[in-house]
């Protein structure tokens, strides 16, 4: 009994370490992707100079970041304005808790992972209003304020979606809803609550083309306009790694998991899967942001409120007359 | 109906919008990748100007008329000369220009008298402070004429 | 505008500063909006951050040392106000320009012209958020630049036009690259049409935004594809045709509401007719002189005044020019079109959101440092 129980911490602290670990590298390494992507859209070579094909840029502009003054708005709300950036990257690190990343590699198999997941997604919310509401600047309050209407109108088509899934495999755990793909990937039974989550994954997680919060054009940088130094860098940070979670949960969901295609394995480890499958939709994402011009701020509720729920809503009632019927 | 065709026909233009874009992606990268491949400058291409070296003297023909100094709209030029014989012809001795303040519309190359002026390729002009924007041209021509 | 929308309380209205310093607008331009919740009430633009003294400057030079001076109030159609210049003053001085440099010139400020259109179209598209046709843009415009580098010397400051022709002839390669860029450019219109066109954001986000009707035109004075997209086909090069315009066959595009989307697509139109005219101009290019040389440096124009007006990337400019009978000018003033544009906004921004106000200024293709001079 002893044994089992140190076995466990020692266990649980080797995988919090390789969890954090492995949550900075991808955000170091998905920052790179995102420039290399934009520059070959872009008929440019992104970076290229630092280091082999500029890997090594992210964390020479990490140092950089690092190294900058911390400025502080002398009638900002210091409280809040400090602990913004701690908020908002603190629950995205807990969500790497249940990701299953593969066949024995679910660090925290809860009862109630996916709940789990979208419960501390919606920090970031507050996060934001508290960030763009101490920074005492009226370009900051106005993209906080349109970021939790937009992060609000979203959550409620992206549940809807991952409802359809949970009432498939009737439990919330992960690797039950991923042991349930084994045959076939839930992409082919639910291709329209798929595409549906992925869009509303990337309002989620305030990319374009729905990055009304911080939008550069109208806004200078909306809510982070008054962050300087490492606290805009944890900002930085967390939406990639936002983005990560949100992709590793729709792989899970819908793309089989640690799962090959159609039951072939082809030997390669169901963790290489994983990951080729969750890089493959942030690629996807990056490729979105860069083609598309942004959605103004009334059609994006509008878009939410009359195109999305609607059919999230049949997509969930034909789900569930189907099941019934089965 | 209409509701479910604007829908489709909507998402429809973005896929075309990302083919678009996915195109792009594969294609070589047309930018020049700087200092490691340069820019070929076009002939005509007008850098500050600079003393022609005529062949059959070996040297320039500036006569420091002055014109050159009265026509530049932004007072860049400055030309002294001597006189080698009393009743001979003036030679150009110095020769400065501010290159802060030229805007290269060209017409002191136009105006002299003698086509003494041509435009020069330098487009790597840097320096610590400003006095480094001023050139002198007599000082170019003689690097110039040792290097032939 | 203002009537349909219930009066707000005036506690809640706050001032915001679209400051000289912001992404959107394409100059130093300050223009104060007092917002209601995101909607504009009111709006206010301030001009005037980027004064440099071009018209007391031309009271002081010579009209042949005015010239690169022209280039640089609109520095985008640099070669169309070189031309416009060198026309009034012919006009003035009356003084006659052989046929070859007419069409050289014509051609030279088509060029110019797609160019001043495509950058417009990249930063119109990135103003609204999408980040990559601004790069296609300018990938075709280097193209422009390099043909215009190898005969001008220069790419965006042109002097090229003198009075009575132009500094250097044009040669086959610039025949030849010219014809290879026209074919490259149509092959590309499918790529933007598919990226920008058709985009249903990009048409929900430009359709019924800041429209002109013809009357609220005509009352600011509005010219260029501002009146054209309200629907009033008024093109300088058709009204009063100067050069060889009227030679050409071309299309003047005109638009059916005033909106966003309208602008857009007369722009596009108009780089497509400008593709037109530079094609049947190098086909029908005479032999002989590319200057008149009796033109004297210090050129005295008889006592008058002279005003010429010409199509420019944005609109309706104009030179006016009042010579005393000496050297110098006695005024030289420009009428330039973004100032009557601008001040469009003031109707225009009321009841918009602030999303919706960028889309216009974008829309409207203001150039600051012309406005101010």
């Amino acid at each position: 009994m002893g044994n089992e129980v140190g076995s466990d911490w020692v266990r649980l602290i080797v995988g919090l370490l390789i969890v954090i670990g492995f949550s900075q590298i991808n955000a170091l390494f998905l920052v790179w992707l995102e420039r290399k992507v934009a520059g070959h859209i872009q008929l440019r070579p992104g970076p290229k100079e630092v280091g082999p094909f500029g890997l090594l840029q992210t964390i020479i502009d990490g140092i950089k970041l690092i190294g900058k003054e911390l400025i502080t708005p002398r009638a900002a709300d210091r409280k809040l304005f400090v602990l913004a950036p701690v908020l908002i990257f603190m629950p995205v690190l807990v969500s790497f808790l249940v990701l299953p990343f593969g066949p024995n590699l679910i660090l925290r198999d809860m009862n109630v992972g996916v709940l789990l997941i979208f419960a501390f997604s919606t920090f970031s919310v507050l996060a934001i209003l508290a960030g763009g509401w101490a920074a005492n600047n009226k370009y900051a309050l106005l993209g906080a304020v349109r970021s939790v209407a937009q992060n609000v109108a979203y959550e409620i088509p992206l549940l809807l979606t991952v409802v359809t899934v949970v009432l498939m495999t009737n439990s919330l755990r992960f690797a039950e809803i991923v042991a349930a793909q084994s045959k076939v990937w839930f992409v082919f039974f639910q291709p329209v609550a798929c595409v549906l989550y992925l869009i509303c994954a990337t309002a989620e997680t305030n990319r374009a083309p729905f990055d009304i919060p911080e939008a550069e054009s109208e806004l200078i940088a909306g809510f982070h306009t008054e962050y300087s130094g490492m606290r805009f860098g944890l900002f930085f940070l967390a939406e990639y790694t936002n983005m990560f979670i949100v992709c590793a949960v729709a792989t899970s969901l819908f793309f089989g998991g640690w799962h090959g295609l159609f039951g072939f394995d082809l030997g390669i480890p169901g963790v290489v899967w994983f990951l080729l499958k969750t890089y493959f939709l942030l690629f996807v994402i990056m490729w979105v942001r860069w083609t598309f011009p942004r959605v103004r701020f009334d059609q994006l509720m509008n878009f939410s409120w009359k195109v999305m729920i609607p059919l999230s809503l049949v997509n969930l009632i034909i789900t569930a007359a189907v099941l019934k019927f089965i | 109906m209409g509701y479910f065709k604007e829908i489709l026909e909507g998402g429809w233009s973005l896929v075309e919008g990302m083919k678009v874009t996915l195109r792009r992606l594969y294609r070589p990268v047309v930018t020049l990748q700087y200092p490691r491949q340069r820019v070929a400058m076009s002939p005509a291409y007008r850098g500050h100007t600079e003393l022609i070296i005529f062949p059959d003297t070996g040297t320039h023909k500036c006569i420091a008329c002055g014109q050159c100094e009265r026509m530049c709209p932004s007072n860049v030029i400055k030309v002294q000369g001597t006189k080698l014989q009393a009743k001979g012809p003036k030679v150009g001795t110095h020769y400065v220009i501010d290159f802060t303040r030229c805007s290269l519309c060209g017409l002191c190359v136009e105006v002299c008298p003698t086509k003494a002026l041509k435009y020069s390729k330098e487009y790597e002009l840097v320096g610590t402070s400003r006095w480094d924007g001023v050139i002198d041209l007599m000082a170019r021509l003689e690097a110039q004429k040792k290097q032939a | 505008m203002a009537e349909k929308f219930p009066q707000p309380v005036v506690d809640q209205i706050y001032t915001l500063n679209l400051g000289p310093q912001h992404p959107s607008t394409h100059g130093v331009l300050r223009v104060l909006l007092d917002l209601d919740g995101e909607i504009i009430i009111k709006a206010d633009p301030v001009i005037g951050y980027g004064h440099r003294g071009h018209e007391k400057m031309g009271e002081n030079r010579l009209y042949k040392q005015f010239m690169p001076n022209t280039s640089r109030m609109d520095y985008l159609s640099g070669l169309l106000f070189n031309h416009g210049y060198c026309l009034a003053v012919e006009k003035l001085a009356k003084i006659e320009v052989p046929e070859r440099a007419q069409y050289i010139r014509v051609i030279c400020s088509e060029l110019n012209r797609i160019s001043s259109h495509l950058l417009w179209f990249g930063t119109y598209v990135m103003d609204l958020g999408g980040f990559t046709p601004f790069l296609y843009a300018f990938d075709d415009r280097e193209q422009i630049l390099d043909i215009l580098d190898r005969v001008t010397g220069s790419r965006l400051t042109y002097s090229y036009c003198r009075f009575g022709g132009v500094v250097a002839d044009i040669d086959n390669e610039f025949v030849d690259t010219t014809r290879a860029f026209i074919k490259r450019l149509r092959s590309r219109w499918p790529d933007y049409h598919n990226l920008v066109t058709k985009n249903v954001i990009f048409i929900h986000r430009t359709r019924d935004v800041g429209v002109i009707t013809p009357e609220l035109a005509q009352e600011f004075g509005v010219t260029g594809p501002l009146l054209r997209a309200a629907g009033i086909p008024f093109d300088m090069r058709k009204i009063e045709p100067y050069e060889v315009y009227d030679r050409f066959d071309f299309e003047i595009p005109v638009g059916i509401k005033g909106d966003a989307l309208d602008r857009y697509n007369v722009r596009m139109e108009e780089m497509e007719q400008s593709c037109r005219i530079i094609e049947q101009a190098l086909d029908g290019l005479p032999k002989g002189d590319f200057i008149n040389d009796s033109v004297p440096t210090r050129l005295k124009p008889p006592k008058g005044e002279v005003y010429f007006a010409f199509e420019s990337a944005r609109g309706q400019t104009g030179y006016y020019l009042v010579s005393d009978g000496t050297i110098y000018p006695y005024r030289c003033h420009i009428r330039v079109p973004s100032f009557s544009n601008l001040n469009v906004v003031t109707d225009v921004f009321r009841g918009t959101l602030v999303a919706d106000a960028i889309s216009i200024l974008g829309s409207i293709d203001v150039v600051i440092p012309e406005i101010d001079r």
